[in-house]
C-alpha cells in the first residue's frame, strides 16, 4: 500500500480524526500565509493599548506590551510547524539509523541498544533541560533537543521493527539472491517501515508541541523575541487574574493542536500493517 | 430424526458494504454413532459451517442469513443465547486445526479440562481433577497424573490435539466437531489420533463431523461425506458409494489431483484455474469455468441437487459424465 | 562416473540455545547432525521426514542461511561452506531456493518486475531495465502467467500464482541446483498440483538438479528420483524412488509408509 492509499484508508469513517486533519492543515495554512493574514506585525509593541480585551480590531486582545494576539498566534503556528516537522526529521533519521542499524547489525545493536535504553530511563523532559542548558536558546537547538528526546523511542520502536522484518522469508529470498545489506536494508527493509513511521511522525509531531510549550514556559525554549504559544503563556502567566485571554488563546490552540495530531495518528495506526500494530506506542 | 441436521444454510460476509455469500444452500445430518466428512479446499466455506453450527460466527461481518441448524430436536438459530451456552463443550463440542493457540498458553493443560467440567456438571474440584486425570489418560497421554499439571508449551503437537479432544469429549457430547483436526500434524502422529477418535466414538457412540481438505484422511475414518466447493456441497454420499463412482466433476478432479503413495503418475490431472474469489460474481455452476465437461447451460443456470443414485447427492447438470 | 554435482559429508548444524535463569544449562539442538548424500547432475533428490527432523535446516545450510557447525559441502567439486559472504555470492546462481510460504516469500511493497529483477541485475545477466523486462516476460510465460502482470504487486495474486511467481524468480538465473523447501505445501491440493507439474517439467526441460524438500510422501514419489529419509537430524534411508516405496528397509520408512490414509478408489483395495 503506497502513502496515499494508506492516509485515505486511514481516515474514511473516522469523522473526528478528519477534523483533526482538517485543523492541521489550516496550521499550515496559517503558518505558511502567516505574513498575509496577520493583521498587524506581532512584534509591534503599542503601551497605549496594552492588555485590551478580544474585539476588533485586536480578535484576541493585546498583550502586556500591546503586541496584538492573534497575529502573534499567527505567527505561532509557524513554530508549531517548524518545531513539529524539524523534531521529527531528527528524531525518525537519528532514532531511524540506530534502531533499524542495531537490530540489522546484531553485534552493533547490542552496544548501541544499550546506550538507547541508557538515555530512555530518564525523563524526556528532564533531558531536554539538561540538553538546552548546555546549548544556548535557539529554534535550531530547540529542535535539535526535543529532537533527540523522541529519537530513543524511535530507535527503540523501529529496533522491534526490523528485527521482525530481518526475519521474513522475503528477506531470506533476497538473501539468496545474492542481494547484499545495502540492497535489503534500503529495498526491502526501509520501504516496508514507511507506513509505521508515519505514524510514529504523528505521535512525535504532537509530543514535540508539548516539549516545546513546556520548555518555552520555563524560559529555556525558544528566543523570547520569537512568537510561540508557548513563549506566549511564559510571558502573560502573570497576568492571568486581570487578561485571562492571553492565556486561554494560545493554551486553546496547543490542546487543539496536540488532540488532533494524537486522533490523526490513532487513525494511522489502526490502518496500518497488521504486524506492527502492538509495536507503535503512543509515545 | 438425526442427532444434527443442517437444512439450507446460508452464510454471507459483509464486505465494504456489500452481502457476499460464502455458504449457500447447504444441507447434511448426521447420526449418533456416525462420522460425517466435510472435505473441501480453502474458500469452500467448510469451516465457516462449523462455525455456525457451533455458535461461534457470532459478529457483524460474517452472519448466518438462512437456512435451518437442528440439534437433537433445538433450533439452534432460535436458542437463547444462555440455552446455547449451556450446551456449548457440553453436548456439543469442537476441536480445532491450531492445537498451540487453542489451548490458553497461560494455564495448566489440567486447569483447562477442569474448568469445562465445572461449568457444565458443577464437579468440586477435587472430583474435576479426577475426571480430568481419567480423560488424559483415555486419549492416551503418558504420565497423566503428572501431565496435568503442565503448560501446553511442555508437551508436544500431538499431544497437545489430544489434550483438546480430552477436553472436548469431558462432558460426554453427542456431538463433536473436528475442524481439520489433523492438518498441522506428522503424519505418524496423524494416525494416532485418527485411530484415538475411531476408538473414543465406539466407546461412547459420540456423531463427529470431521473437517479436512485431506481426501485419504476422511476416506479412512468417515462414513459419509460432504464435498464442498465455493459455499455448496458438490457430492455427499456414503463414503463407500463415493469412491466406487465419483459422480461430480470436481470431486474428481481432486482425486486425481493428488500424488498418491502407492502409484506412480507421469502428469497429475490438475483441474486447471482457481477458485474464484468472494467478490467475483458468478452465474450459474461455480465450477463451470474449470470444468472440462461445461456447456453452455452450466453457466447460466444453477444446478439442483439431484439424487446420481439413492443416497448419493450431486449438484451437477451432467453428473457421472467422465467425458464430454 | 561423472562427478556429481553437489556433494556432502557429514553435515552438522547445531544451534545453542540460552539456558533457562541465569544459571540455566544451555542446550544443543542438533538439528543436521552428520547427512551426507551427493546430488547428481539433473537428479532430483527428495529429503523427506516429519517435523523437526531437520530437513529443512540442511537445505539452509546450503544456502548459507544458516552456518554449518561442521563437516564439508562441495558444489562441482569446491568446498563452499566456509566461503565468505562476498565468495559465495557467485555461487548464489547456481545455487537457488524456493521457498515455502508463497505470501510471505514476495516482498509486498515491491512489483513483481523489481523482484524477479533484482537477480537479474545482481549477477549482472542485464545491464538496462529493457533486457531484464524482456527475460522477466519470458520466465512468467514459462511458469503459465501472462507477462502483463509485472506491473502488479503480490497481494494481487493468489497463493498458487504467488509461488509461480517465486519459481520464476528462481529460475530467471538459471541455476544448476534449486532446493525446494516444501514448495508446495502451502498450497491447496488442486493448486499442488499445477505447481507440481510445473516444478516437473521445469526440471525436466532444464535439466536443473532438485534437493526437494518434504514431509509429504505422495509428492516425493511424484517428483523424485531418489529419495533421503530423515529422522532426528540423521539420514535414515537413502535409496531409488522405487526401493523407498516399494521395499523399505528402515522401521522408520516403514512407520512412515503405513501411517498415511489411503484412498480406495472404485472397489479395488490398494
Amino acid at each position: 500500500m503506497n502513502a496515499v492509499n494508506f492516509l485515505r484508508a486511514a481516515f474514511t469513517g473516522r469523522k473526528l480524526a478528519t477534523v483533526g486533519f482538517i485543523w492541521l492543515c489550516l496550521i499550515a495554512l496559517a503558518a505558511i500565509a502567516a505574513p498575509l493574514i496577520a493583521p498587524f506585525d506581532p512584534l509591534e509593541i503599542d503601551p497605549v493599548g496594552r492588555l485590551a480585551k478580544p474585539g476588533w480590531p485586536n480578535l484576541f486582545g493585546t498583550d502586556h506590551f500591546g503586541r496584538d494576539t492573534f497575529s502573534r498566534a499567527i505567527y505561532g503556528a509557524r513554530m508549531t510547524v517548524i518545531i513539529g516537522v524539524g523534531s521529527v526529521i531528527v528524531a525518525l533519521v537519528a532514532g531511524g539509523a540506530i534502531g533499524m542499524l542495531s537490530a540489522y547489525f546484531t553485534r552493533l545493536g547490542h552496544f548501541l541498544m544499550r546506550g538507547v535504553d541508557v538515555l530512555m530511563a530518564f525523563p524526556a523532559l528532564l533531558m531536554a533541560l539538561v540538553l538546552i542548558t548546555l546549548l544556548e536558546r535557539s529554534v535550531y537547538n530547540t529542535i535539535l533537543v526535543i529532537g533527540i528526546v523522541y529519537a530513543t523511542t524511535t530507535a527503540r520502536i523501529l529496533y522491534g521493527m526490523t528485527l521482525k522484518l530481518k526475519g521474513e522469508v522475503f528477506v531470506d529470498a533476497a538473501i539468496c539472491s545474492g542481494a547484499g545489506h545495502n540492497s535489503i536494508l534500503f529495498r526491502h527493509i526501509l520501504p516496508n517501515l514507511v507506513s509505521p513511521l508515519l505514524v510514529q511522525a504523528s505521535f512525535i509531531f504532537a509530543f514535540a508541541q508539548l516539549q516545546a510549550a513546556a520548555l518555552d514556559f520555563l524560559g529555556l525554549g525558544l528566543p523570547p523575541e520569537v512568537p510561540s504559544w508557548g513563549n506566549m503563556l511564559s510571558e502573560e502567566r502573570i497576568y492571568i487574574t486581570r487578561a485571562p485571554w492571553l492565556l486561554i488563546y494560545p493554551g486553546m490552540l496547543i490542546v487543539l493542536s496536540v488532540f488532533s495530531m494524537n486522533l490523526v495518528g490513532d487513525a494511522l495506526r489502526d490502518s496500518i500493517d497488521p504486524r506492527f500494530k502492538d509495536d507503535i506506542a503512543g509515545v | 430424526m438425526a442427532l444434527l441436521e443442517v437444512e439450507n444454510l446460508e452464510i454471507a460476509v459483509s464486505s465494504r458494504g456489500k452481502l457476499l455469500p460464502v455458504v449457500q444452500g447447504v444441507s447434511f445430518d448426521v447420526d449418533d454413532n456416525e462420522t460425517l466428512g466435510i472435505v473441501g479446499e480453502s474458500g469452500c466455506g467448510k469451516s465457516l459451517t462449523s462455525l455456525a453450527i457451533m455458535g461461534l460466527l457470532g459478529g457483524t461481518t460474517v452472519r448466518i442469513t438462512g437456512g435451518n441448524i437442528r440439534f437433537d430436536g433445538m433450533d439452534l438459530l432460535t436458542l437463547p443465547e444462555k440455552d446455547r451456552r449451556a450446551i456449548m463443550g457440553n453436548r456439543m463440542a469442537m476441536i480445532f486445526q491450531e492445537p498451540m493457540t487453542s489451548l490458553n498458553p497461560v494455564y495448566r493443560i489440567g486447569d483447562q479440562i477442569i474448568e469445562n467440567l465445572r461449568r457444565h456438571k458443577n464437579l468440586s474440584y477435587a472430583t474435576a481433577r479426577d475426571r480430568a486425570v481419567e480423560l488424559l489418560t483415555l486419549v492416551r497421554i503418558p504420565n497423566p497424573g503428572e501431565r496435568v499439571d503442565s503448560f501446553p508449551h511442555q508437551v508436544s503437537g500431538g499431544q497437545r490435539q489430544r489434550v483438546m479432544i480430552a477436553m472436548a469429549l469431558s462432558c460426554d457430547p453427542k456431538l463433536l466437531i473436528a475442524d481439520e483436526p489433523t492438518t498441522a500434524l506428522d503424519v505418524t502422529v496423524q494416525k494416532e489420533v485418527l485411530d484415538l477418535m475411531a476408538d473414543l466414538q465406539k466407546r461412547m457412540g459420540t456423531a463427529i463431523v470431521l473437517i479436512s481438505h485431506d481426501l485419504g484422511v476422511i476416506a479412512e475414518t468417515c462414513d459419509k461425506v460432504a464435498v464442498m466447493y465455493r459455499g455448496r456441497v458438490a457430492e455427499a454420499a456414503s463414503t463407500a458409494d463415493l469412491f466406487a463412482e465419483l459422480a461430480h466433476p470436481y470431486t474428481r478432479g481432486l482425486l486425481n489431483s493428488i500424488p498418491f503413495v502407492d502409484r506412480d503418475v507421469e502428469w497429475l490431472e490438475a483441474i486447471p484455474g482457481r477458485v474464484p474469489t468472494l467478490e467475483e460474481d458468478l452465474t450459474g455452476c461455480a465450477f463451470h469455468p474449470r470444468c472440462a465437461l461445461a456447456t453452455d447451460l452450466c453457466s447460466l443456470t444453477v444446478p439442483d441437487t439431484s439424487q446420481f443414485k439413492p443416497g448419493h447427492a450431486v449438484q451437477c447438470h451432467f453428473p457421472g459424465k467422465v467425458t464430454s | 562416473m561423472s562427478e556429481p554435482l553437489l556433494r556432502i559429508a557429514d553435515l552438522k548444524t547445531h544451534f545453542r540455545t540460552k539456558g533457562a535463569g541465569l544459571f540455566g544449562e544451555k542446550k544443543v539442538i542438533k538439528a543436521v547432525d552428520g547427512v551426507s548424500f551427493d546430488i547428481a547432475p539433473c537428479e532430483v533428490l527428495s529429503l523427506v521426514g516429519e517435523s523437526g527432523c531437520g530437513k529443512s535446516t540442511v537445505g539452509r545450510t546450503l544456502t548459507h542461511l544458516e552456518k554449518a557447525t561442521s563437516g564439508e559441502a562441495q558444489f562441482e567439486g569446491r568446498d563452499f561452506l566456509s566461503m565468505t559472504p562476498a565468495e559465495f555470492r557467485p555461487l548464489r546462481r547456481e545455487i537457488q531456493m524456493i521457498f515455502q510460504d508463497p505470501f510471505a516469500s514476495l516482498n509486498p511493497r515491491l512489483k513483481i518486475e523489481q523482484t524477479l529483477g533484482e537477480p537479474l541485475f545482481i549477477h549482472g545477466l542485464c545491464k538496462t531495465w529493457d533486457e531484464a523486462r524482456t527475460k522477466i516476460a519470458a520466465m512468467l510465460e514459462t511458469v503459465g502467467m501472462d507477462p502483463k502482470v509485472m506491473a502488479r504487486h503480490p497481494h494481487e495474486f493468489s497463493g498458487g500464482q504467488r509461488q509461480r511467481i517465486g519459481i520464476a524468480r528462481v529460475m530467471i538465473l538459471k541455476p544448476k541446483l534449486v532446493i525446494a523447501d516444501e514448495a508446495v505445501s502451502a498450497l491447496d491440493v488442486s493448486i499442488q498440483a499445477q505447481v507440481l507439474n510445473l516444478i516437473k517439467k521445469l526440471q525436466r526441460d532444464s535439466g536443473v538438479s532438485m534437493l526437494f524438500i518434504s514431509h509429504d510422501l505422495g509428492v516425493v514419489r511424484h517428483i523424485s528420483d531418489r529419495v533421503a529419509v530423515m529422522f532426528e537430524g540423521k539420514i535414515v534411508e537413502i535409496g531409488e524412488k522405487h526401493q523407498i516405496f516399494e521395499a523399505p528397509e528402515h522401521d522408520y520408512t516403514r512407520k512412515l509408509l503405513g501411517s498415511i490414509p489411503r484412498v480406495t478408489i472404485g472397489r479395488e483395495v490398494t
